[in-house]
């Protein structure tokens, strides 16, 4: 019984899954990049109103984008902001993640527990739970309580990253240098930091996106200042759909799929320099995770 | 003695961010919603703000209503990256690698550009409405595309997929492949590998799924106040209007430390099953 129909099931396992996988990762690109492609599309539209038919080809949107202030204020807030969070979140994760995989010492639980358990506090309860805080506390909502909670939750995802890159190579390195006259610095400097340079490389980019496309935290925490998707969002709340947006989303999205792929390469060829092959590459998107 | 201050050089600094930015916001939060009023006004411990949010119907139809999107949004989700992640670990090859790029690409995207993007595809006078009505497929714009809980669900399973994905694609990295040779030696169809091999072993990745994307599902108040309407309104929006349009932080608090709470008994349940199905298989 088993043997008549293995063959059957055998073919099909083989055709019609491969045209299924096709299908399938054809339907998820569509949906996820198809909607900002349209939207991409639009930013080009000669009507004020984004809608069919076609109207005709113009640039006069990215124009009245770059000469709209608020616009103009929300995005360079997003863009300091983000840089000063991925720098401090840097150092931060990278000191963290060494202390807390490398050191021994009485606590060492909790304090993992306590970076962890940022990672699982969904950002609104942050975002609340900073407003609130601030307000006791009688500090007015500016850009730098917006940067400070977002360096909160993002360093602890360096922190995740940049662990799961310590654990994964061998201590029997450090102590060697060691053992060959190296002092605690130059340790870190000549053996650490070359190994974990493309998990830093992916944190980093993580940092910044996670920080840049912020809304909760920024939203509550803000106050009167306003980031790039705040602003986003208070122009959707009030008023139709607008051109303008599309305009400067356009940019926006070209920009971090340049940074994506930029930082791509950028691990790639830090990776190969260790000569490492594609098993650790996709260790460093999956590493954190598990 | 120098070994000594090791620890503290390495982790002072963010965990002093933590416990001053993090820990101590969380507990004042707490403090407020068990409380009337601010923090120094010091009226007393109060558990009336609970009481008010637990006791209110409206409050609990929205839970239902965040319940039903959430859960949806997951379902589909896990039903898109199981298959999904299969294929990455297994089928793509040469374009593993590429098409990790476009889900880690897809989560950088800004989600408010991507919630604006679906918003432009839906609504009355949107694409999808007038391209069907140019091609003759309806004579009137459906509605019930934008600001519905469709929307919502649309818009929510595109926003975390990338972290659905993601951890199910690793716990199936992880598997030694010769089991599923084993498994078709002994005589196991595929349907039978699939579910006694497949998914006990990449269970833990759909546990990791559930704590990145379910409980954010449930707080996520964003995509629902943009494409949601009064049909899609959900948790998030009740935490936004307490704090920001009703000045009730003691409210907003309070509904803030229950979700949190609801989240936090979630992870347990989700971490307990998944160590005993470990143990059972």
């Amino acid at each position: 019984m088993a043997g008549s129909t293995r063959p059957i099931g055998q073919r099909l396992r083989r055709g019609a899954p491969r045209a299924a996988s096709v299908a399938l990762v054809a339907f998820v690109l569509v949906v996820l990049f198809g909607p900002v492609l349209v939207l991409a599309l639009f930013s080009f539209n000669d009507s004020s109103i984004i809608s069919l038919p076609w109207e005709g080809f113009t640039t006069d949107w990215y124009v009245e984008a770059w000469g709209n202030d608020q616009a103009r204020d929300a995005v360079v807030n997003s863009l300091v902001i983000a840089t000063g969070v991925t720098i401090v979140s840097l150092v931060f994760g990278a000191a963290a993640a060494w202390g807390l995989t490398r050191l021994r010492f009485r606590g060492r639980g909790a304090i993992a527990g306590l970076h962890g358990s940022v990672l699982v506090v969904p950002w609104l309860m942050i975002g609340v739970a900073g407003l609130i805080f601030f307000s006791e506390l009688g500090v007015s909502l500016s850009l730098e309580t917006i940067a400070i909670m977002h360096l909160v939750v993002t360093f602890p995802l360096v922190v995740a990253i940049v662990s799961a890159g310590l654990v994964r190579f061998q201590r029997s390195l450090e102590e060697a240098a060691i053992d060959l006259g190296a002092s605690q610095l130059q340790m870190l400097r000549y053996v650490v930091l070359p190994q974990i340079a493309p998990s830093l490389a992916a944190a980093g980019i993580f940092a910044f996106a996670w920080s840049f496309n912020n809304f909760e935290i920024s939203f509550f925490t803000g106050g009167f200042e306003q980031t790039f998707p705040v602003w986003v969002f208070s122009i959707l709340r009030q008023s139709e759909n607008l051109p303008l947006v599309n305009a400067v989303s356009t940019v926006i999205a070209v920009v971090q799929i340049v940074a994506v792929f930029g930082a791509w390469r950028l691990i790639k060829m830090l990776s190969h320099r260790r000569g490492d092959d594609k098993g650790q590459l996709t260790d460093l998107v999956t590493g954190a995770v598990r | 003695m120098r070994e000594r201050l090791r620890p503290l050089s390495f982790l002072g600094p963010p965990t002093a961010v933590l416990a001053f930015f993090f820990l101590a916001p969380m507990v004042v939060m707490l403090v407020i919603a068990l409380q009337y009023g601010v923090l120094s006004g010091g009226s007393g411990w109060t558990l009336t703000n609970f009481g008010n949010v637990l006791g209110d119907s409206l409050y609990r139809d929205v839970a239902l209503t965040t319940f039903q999107i959430a859960t949806a949004a997951m379902i589909i989700q896990l039903a898109i990256a199981v298959p999904l992640a299969y294929v990455l670990a297994y089928k793509a090859g040469r374009f593993e690698l590429g098409l990790l790029l476009f889900l880690v690409l897809a989560d950088e995207l800004n989600p408010m550009v991507r919630i604006y993007a679906w918003r432009m595809l839906l609504g009355r006078e949107g694409l999808i409405n007038t391209a069907l009505m140019e091609i003759g497929l309806i004579n009137v714009p459906i509605d019930a595309l934008l600001f519905s809980k469709f929307a919502v669900i649309v818009v929510l399973s595109t926003s975390y997929l990338t972290y659905t994905v993601i951890p199910i694609y690793a716990a199936m990295k992880a598997i030694d492949r010769n089991l599923f040779e084993a498994a078709r030696d002994l005589g196991a169809g595929w349907f039978t590998t699939a579910r006694r091999v497949l998914l006990p072993l990449i269970a833990p990745g759909v546990f990791v799924a559930l704590l990145l994307v379910y409980i954010p599902l449930f707080t996520d108040f964003a995509s629902p106040a943009l494409v949601g309407g009064t049909e899609g309104y959900m948790l998030g929006n009740v935490v936004n209007d307490l704090v920001l349009e009703s000045g009730d932080l003691n409210g907003g608090a309070a509904m803030s430390m229950l979700m949190l709470g609801a989240s936090a008994l979630f992870a347990i349940v989700a971490y307990r099953l998944t160590k005993i199905r470990q143990l059972e298989s």
